[in-house]
Formats: C-alpha cells, structure tokens, sequence
C-alpha cells in the first residue's frame, strides 16, 4: 500500500511536469513576438546564410537598413538550408511567421497558391517602376495570377570555362571557344591525352557541372514545360535529340572510363578543371571564386554555353532566390520596406561584387561589373551578359514535381537500358498523367 | 471541498484496502508504470494521430485549404499515382531482404562472440562501435566506401579478382547497397541475442551432451528456441521500422531524389515529397495511414504466427 502511494505521489510530479513543459513551451511564443521597441516596429529576417563569406555580408546590408531610418528595426536570423522552409511552413500554419525571409524561386507560385506568402501588388502598384528593376525571367517567376509575391533577390548562370594554356598545348586558338555542339566535341577530342591505356585528361563531360536537363534547356531553348500553354514538351524532337549527342559523347569513351575518371573528381583543389584534368567545364559563373583561389595562376576564358546548332541558341539555365512576406507576418508593410532595400541596385551590388553571385536586380548588376577588375569582372561581365539567354525553370503549378517522373526516365537512358525516344515518350505520358490528376 | 477532503480520506482508505485484490493491485500498478508513455501519447501523439486521420479525407495543403474529399486521396494512390507503387515495391524489397539477413547475421555473430575465447570483450566492442555512430555521419562514409572505383569495398573485392558493382550508381545495385550498409550495424541486435544467451541454463547443454546431442542439435534445439523471444522481438521491430526507411534515401541520392532510375524511392520518401515538396499534406496523410495499416496487418500476422515458434520460458504466457 505505501507503494501505491508513493506512485501516486510520482505520477502527481511527474503530470506537474509536464504541465510546466507545456505551459513553457506555449509562453516562448509571446517573448518572440515581433512588438515595438521605443516606438520602432520589430521585424524578423530569416535566411540560410549563414557561412563565413555570406554572413557578414549580409549582415552589414541589414545593419544598413537599420541605420537608414529610424522606424523599423531588423533582426537577421540564420538557419541551415537544411530545414529553414519546412519550419517557415510550421510557423506560418502556426500563424507566427517571420517577418521576410529568402525562398526560392521555382516555387514562389505555388507558394501564393497555397496562401503562404502575402501578395503584393498593392504595394507594387505604389512603384510603378519597380518591375523594370529587374531581369524579366526573374521577374516572371514571382507572378500569380499576374499579382507579384515576392521579390527576386539572386540568380546564376551556367557557363563554359576552358584552359587556354591546355587549348594552347593542344594546338587550338585560346581566344576562340568552341560555340557549337560539334565544335565542343571536336575541340575535347584535341585536349585528350593518354598515357598508355589510361586516360589522364579528358577535354570535356556533358554531365559533369551541368545535367541532361541543361541541354534539353539549351537545344529547345523552352526546356520541359510549356509555362504558357500549361502542358509539358519533354519528348520534343530536339530534346531527344539532345540526349542521343550526350550518350553517343559517352559511348566513345565508355561508362568505365568516364566513371573511373570521375571518381578523382572532388572540388576546390581537386575540381578536374582546376587541377588541368578537364580541360572545359560547364559551371556556374560563382565557380571563378573556386579558380581564383586555386588555380594558381591558370590561364582560363569563359564563354557562353556552345549552342546545339549554328543558330539554335546559347541556351543556359539558372536558379535563384526571392525575398517574400509569408503569410501571417504582422507588420506587412516595415516587411515590404526592407524588401525594397534589399532589392535596391545599392545593395544588390554590394551583395554581388562582395559574393561574386548574379543579382536580381539589372542596375545593381552592372555596378557590380564596375567594382571588379581584371578576371574577376571579365567573368562578372559575361555572366551578366549571360542572363538574357538563361532559362529559369520554376515549378508548373500543374505538375510541381513533374521532374521526378522525368529524371528517371533520363537515367535509364544513360544507363543504356531506354532509347531517348521511348523515355522522352513515357516521361511525357507520365507527366501528363501527374498534371491531369492534380486538376 | 474543504471540510470534505479529510472525510473522504478517513472512509475511502479502509475500503481501498478490501476491495482491491492483488491482481487488481498489480493491474493498476502496471498502469502506474507505463502511465509517461499514455500520458504522452494522449497529450502529444494522439491529437496529431487522429488529425492526420481526418486530415487523409482531406485536400490538406497546411496553409490553404482543408476540404473533405471522402476516399480521393487513397483512390488516386492505387490508380494513378505509379511513384506510389514504385516505393511501396522498393521498401517492401528492402524490409525482405534486409530484415531476415540482419537477423540472421546477429544470431551468427553473438554465438560467435559467445565462444570462451581470449579477446572476446575487444572483438565484441569492435562490432557494436558501428551501432553508437550516428545516421548522416555512417551515411556520408558509406559514400565513399560504396565508391565504384575508389572505394574501399570495390577496392577489397578487387584484390580477390571480383570487379565490384557500380553501387549507388547503378539502379539494381542502389537497395543491395544500402542493406549491404545495414548489415554492417547489426550491433544492436547482437548485443541483445548475447544477453539472453548468458541466460541460456548450461544445465540445459548439459543433459542434452549427455543424450549424445551434437552441437548443432544443441543449436537448433536449445539455443534457438531459449533467444526465440529477442529473436521475435528484432523481427518485429525490424520490420516495422524497416517499411519506416527514409533517411539513407534521403541523404545517399542527389537532393533526396531518390536515386538513378527511382531505385532508392521509399514510400517515406515519396510521402516527405509529397508532403513537403508539394504540399499535399492530405495526400501525404493518406500515404502514412496505409502503411501504418500495413505495418499492422504484419504486426498482427506476426503475433499471431509466434506461439507456432517463440518459446517463453514458464510457458503460460501465451
């Protein structure tokens, strides 16, 4: 009987506890509440910049912001990229979201579908001028029902990089990169040395830096989807094509030579281009930074994405970033506020020159250019240049994840195990099927 | 209340006393014990349970809508979802293949481990250390094992002649791969199996080696039947959290894709895509309460099947 009691008692200490545990984990959210602080409005910035070079930059442009005037005052808050939208999504279910925070691009429709992230085209309408700020693909991906949803932020470009000191070894002109498919292929053939029977240099990899995607993007010029029609285009005749010059590029060298090849591939100092294993990469602009640190010296050019055909177009395909208001952020318009200075041509140059990264916004784009000098600003340059042909791919509201019906399909055919027709034919039906029962 | 209180005391303490026999006693204190895990169930889990239940009726997307849409989520998931049976195909390839082989490979182990030879304690330290390393770490690592041409494991069967797969690179090799990295933390199970061989009687062996039994007769009938009910406990467990596999996916293939040519998608997989990518949480919802169903119907298929070969010392547990 004394047993029973004593239980009791711990059951009684223990349901405190818990009790204790709740009601701690519910007064957490009244301390975090954005409210005023001597008369300024709180508000809450999340990003996932959180490493050495990003952070302090950052962190200066909102500390800017905070200086600029005196009514609003701007936390910064870093989480890992990791988890930072899964949690934007809790909190803005949980109805306490932050204040703005930088999402990504391709999903910035569904997102306003979804009634995540606040409209705001009534404060847009206030800035009749702002649209024209920035890259028209960019600006086309933050529009809903042709009301804008947020604001983009970055972006980036893929680009050819090639070792003029091996173009010279190899008897080619270094000041003329190859600019179609053929050329490509023709030039990397000149660039590979063996010794023996081992390859110890290998003149180019359609798939490494860049996947099939990018080429289908660069040979339709329109990639897999049609935004404007609303259905996808993914066994277009030159897509396949496209997959068939990949394949038969491998087939020359062979799964086991380009695998064995591959395998001593890492970055940095051990990035094949670097370290004069590949003599041309198709990389982001941003990989200069990974040359420039170290590459010891080489001697390299950039040019834009060889086009399938003389004609066909350069083609290139990029991603990005957008800064937004989710859903339920209480002070909309100090959000709106910061989201234009973040935008501005102002910060989105310091932003640029001090990441090396492509921004948004067209006038921030072109100081930045003007900040660099030597290598770094020709590189800056042409990836500026480089935008007006780069495709960004956001996700159709019809079939968000229709890339996971396709991707499969690519692989069997680099696996040998699909012709590109058959597999360009089944993604599509597939594709199809996804849009067809999401309507 | 007040004047009450002490009253009730007085007249209820007699009575407790008479009327709670000792079964009863035993009953509620058994209660008592497991009453953190009811608690927290009924305070954390069951809320969200029953909501994603309601939510699986649902077109649930979080943020903006939660409309009843009776059966169309688990209709769409058996007629038109194909990603959906290709998970399920590929979890249920892992759970078969996985969780026997892991089973076995443990028993193997702690009978091996349970010779009296010198160094035991070192030897059984050393394949118990991959258990406490933890998930993305071992997963990473594995990346490189599993490495077609630099890797270890390729590396080692190359020296016996054998020319080693493409591993995560090649479709049928990606799950093999993966319960390959599995079997290598089989630790925790063994460490199990060890325990309750310690516990085997030796009087058991004893009577048997007088009978004329010969090891693998003691084996088969002594030893196995005496760690039936760890042996039946891992199978169980293994099971359900082998159809639970998702991290391995989610951290070995590029962004979470699932691996070349769909081979690494688990149902988890696709439900977290569904759930997080796209949004359709109702979906989502839907996917998990089939294979909570699934892993019931095994469980329950499991119970039942046990009292034919798991072995309870005392005998009248069922």
């Amino acid at each position: 009987m004394r047993f029973f009691k004593k239980s009791t008692v711990m059951l009684v200490v223990f349901l405190l506890a818990m009790g204790t545990l709740l009601a701690a984990c519910g007064d957490s959210k009244d301390e975090a509440s954005s409210g005023s602080k001597k008369g300024k409005t709180e508000i809450e910035f999340w990003s996932f910049w959180g490493s050495g070079t990003r952070k302090p930059v950052i962190e200066k442009i909102v500390d800017d912001f905070n200086k600029s005037q005196d009514k609003i005052h701007v936390t910064y808050k870093y989480l890992p990229f990791g988890d930072i939208w899964t949690k934007e999504l809790a909190s803005v279910a949980a109805g306490n979201p932050p204040d703005v925070i930088i999402n990504d691009i391709n999903s910035v429709q569904q997102r306003a579908q979804k009634n995540q992230s606040v409209n705001l085209a009534k404060y847009v309408k206030n800035d009749p001028d702002l649209k024209d700020q920035f890259y028209p693909q960019l600006w086309n991906t933050v529009l809903y029902k042709n009301d804008p949803y947020a604001i983009p932020f970055n972006t980036d470009t893929r680009v050819l990089f090639y070792n003029k000191d091996l173009f010279k070894e190899a008897g080619l002109d270094p000041n003329k990169p190859p600019t179609t498919w053929d050329e490509l292929a023709a030039d990397a053939k000149k660039l590979d040395k063996k010794s023996g029977s081992q390859y110890t240099r290998l003149g180019f990899l359609p798939r490494y830096g860049i996947g099939p995607d990018v080429w289908i993007d660069n040979a339709t010029g329109v990639g897999e989807w049609d935004y404007k029609n609303g259905k996808p285009v993914i066994n277009d005749p030159k897509a396949v094509q496209a997959l068939q010059w990949i394949k038969d590029y491998e087939a020359n060298y062979g799964s086991k030579v380009i695998n064995t090849f591959q395998s001593q591939f890492g970055s940095e100092q051990a990035d094949p281009f670097i370290s004069g294993k590949l003599g041309m990469e198709m990389n982001a602009a941003t990989f200069y930074t990974q040359i420039r640190d170290f590459g010891k010296n080489m001697d390299f050019g950039v040019a834009p994405m060889p086009e399938m055909t003389s004609g066909n177009g350069h083609t290139s395909w990029g991603g990005g970033f957008v800064a937004e208001i989710p859903k339920g952020a209480k002070h909309p318009d100090a959000s709106y506020e910061f989201i234009k200075f973040l935008t501005s041509a102002k910060e989105q140059a310091y932003w640029a020159s001090k990441n090396f990264d492509n921004v948004a916004n067209i006038q921030g784009s072109k100081d930045a250019a003007k900040d660099l000098s030597g290598k770094a600003k020709e590189v800056y340059q042409l990836a500026v240049e480089n935008l007006d042909q780069t495709l960004i791919t956001p996700q159709p509201i019809e079939a968000p994840d229709y890339t996971s019906l396709v991707n499969p399909e690519i692989d069997k055919v680099m696996l040998g195990k699909k012709s590109p027709q058959a597999a360009l034919d089944d993604a599509q039906k597939a594709v199809e099927k996804l849009a067809k029962s999401n309507k | 209340m007040h004047t009450e209180v002490p009253k009730n005391t007085k007249t209820k303490r007699p009575r407790t006393k008479k009327t709670l026999s000792l079964k009863q006693k035993e009953g509620l204190q058994g209660y008592i014990f497991i009453s953190p895990w009811i608690i927290g169930f009924l305070c954390i889990t069951a809320g969200p349970l029953l909501f994603s239940l309601y939510g699986s009726f649902t077109n649930y997307d979080v943020t903006s809508r939660m409309d009843f849409i009776g059966l169309s989520n688990y209709i769409k998931m058996v007629t038109n979802d194909d990603l959906f049976w290709i998970s399920l195909g590929n979890t249920i390839y892992y759970v078969v293949i996985s969780v026997p082989l892991t089973v076995f490979g443990a028993v193997l182990l702690a009978v091996l481990l349970n010779q009296g030879i010198p160094g035991l304690r070192i030897f059984r330290t050393i394949y118990y250390l991959p258990t406490v390393l933890s998930g993305v770490g071992v997963y990473l690592l594995w990346m490189q094992l599993l490495n077609p041409t630099t890797g270890l494991v390729n590396t080692m069967l190359s020296w016996i002649g054998i020319q080693g797969p493409a591993w995560l690179l090649d479709p049928n090799w990606t799950k093999p791969a993966l319960i390959f990295m599995k079997f290598w933390s089989l630790g925790g199970g063994m460490l199990l199996y060890l325990a309750s061989l310690q516990g085997v009687p030796k009087s058991l062996y004893e009577a048997a080696e007088i009978d004329g039994a010969n090891a693998f007769k003691r084996f088969i009938h002594i030893t196995l039947p005496m760690i039936s009910p760890v042996i039946f406990f891992e199978f169980v467990t293994g099971i359900i959290g082998g159809f639970q596999v998702f991290q391995e996916a989610y951290v070995m293939t590029d962004n979470g894709d699932g691996g070349p040519a769909n081979s690494l998608v688990f149902f988890n997989l696709h439900m977290w895509d569904k759930a997080f990518n796209v949004f359709d949480m109702g979906y989502a919802m839907a996917m998990s309460w089939v294979l909570f169903i699934i892993i019931l119907i095994l469980t329950l298929i499991n119970l039942k099947l046990a009292p034919r070969w798991v072995h309870y010392q005392g005998g009248d547990q069922k």
